[in-house]
């Protein structure tokens, strides 16, 4: 299977100047508003803008009362009103870390007219995903089990 | 849903060892007693229950207890859908793209009404 196999591009032309679409994305009130769908809420522990910065998300499933870890990275590289790249694989400072779902985003933002084109492209560690196949001996059946552990996690409640 | 706190992380947990994986294995073929699974491992009773309780505790799978037999069975909704993993992302960051742009229009929208 090529990398290419578990990569995710997703492509919107949005109706907004880039410095909108720049501050709903950098501006933790901002962000935290879009980045979880309601009526979970989504709190922004760390959102520092820069290569090795950290970046953290947290969410409530009971209107704010208690908040659970939602996503833990590092930033890769950041370039003011065009580029973010993350990943969950590191944290802060470049730390190495063994996340549930190790992946990179890369957003990009270009002028297109008034509007703006936005992309964001979502690398996934496909060679340990086939290791995994192979191990389970599932064949495809590793990213059923995956799809329904996903399910099964958000109903049972979390340990922390 | 993107969640992936320790809950997924504990479903997870119960597949990264070989003995419940094969485990998970041998039940899609059908229910079997513990004795049953338990044959090709060597290890005492005491661990593979071990075992077994953790798949039971995530919810993987089911058992019961007819005399002394202890039967288990795997629990289908829990493994049998077609949904794959890599379409549940695509969905997941659709959604979040289609959010970002609806809040970003309504951001520039203000500003121009400024």
């Amino acid at each position: 299977m090529s990398s290419d196999n578990a990569d995710l591009v997703i492509s919107r032309t949005i109706q907004a100047p880039r410095a909108a679409v720049w501050a709903a994305w950098t501006d933790r009130e901002h962000f935290a508003k879009w980045w979880i769908p309601e009526p979970i809420r989504c709190q922004v522990i760390k959102m520092d803008l820069k290569p090795g910065g950290g970046f953290e998300t947290r969410m409530s499933e009971d209107g704010g009362k208690t908040f659970v870890p939602h996503l833990e990275g590092c930033f890769l590289e950041v370039i003011p009103k065009e580029k973010i790249v993350f990943t969950t694989a590191l944290t802060e400072n470049w730390r190495p870390f063994d996340p549930w779902l190790a992946l990179t985003a890369v957003i990009t933002m270009a002028d297109q007219g008034a509007a703006t084109a936005y992309r964001a492209q979502v690398l996934h560690k496909n060679a340990e995903d086939s290791r995994k196949h192979e191990e389970m001996g599932f064949n495809d059946g590793w990213g059923t089990v995956i799809g329904q552990l996903e399910k099964l996690a958000m109903t049972l409640r979390p340990a922390r | 849903m993107e969640n992936y706190s320790s809950a997924l992380n504990n479903a997870f947990f119960a597949l990264c060892d070989p003995t419940r994986r094969a485990i998970i294995n041998r039940l899609i073929e059908g229910p079997a007693s513990v004795k049953e699974l338990s044959e090709p491992f060597d290890m005492g009773l005491p661990s593979f229950m071990k075992h077994i309780k953790v798949l039971e505790d995530s919810d993987l799978i089911a058992s019961r207890k007819q005399g002394r037999i202890r039967t288990c069975q795997i629990k289908p909704k829990q493994l049998l859908t077609a949904e794959t993993w890599l379409s549940k992302q695509r969905a997941l960051w659709e959604a979040r793209t289609d959010r970002l742009a609806a809040y970003a229009e309504k951001l520039a929208a203000k500003e121009r009404a400024k």
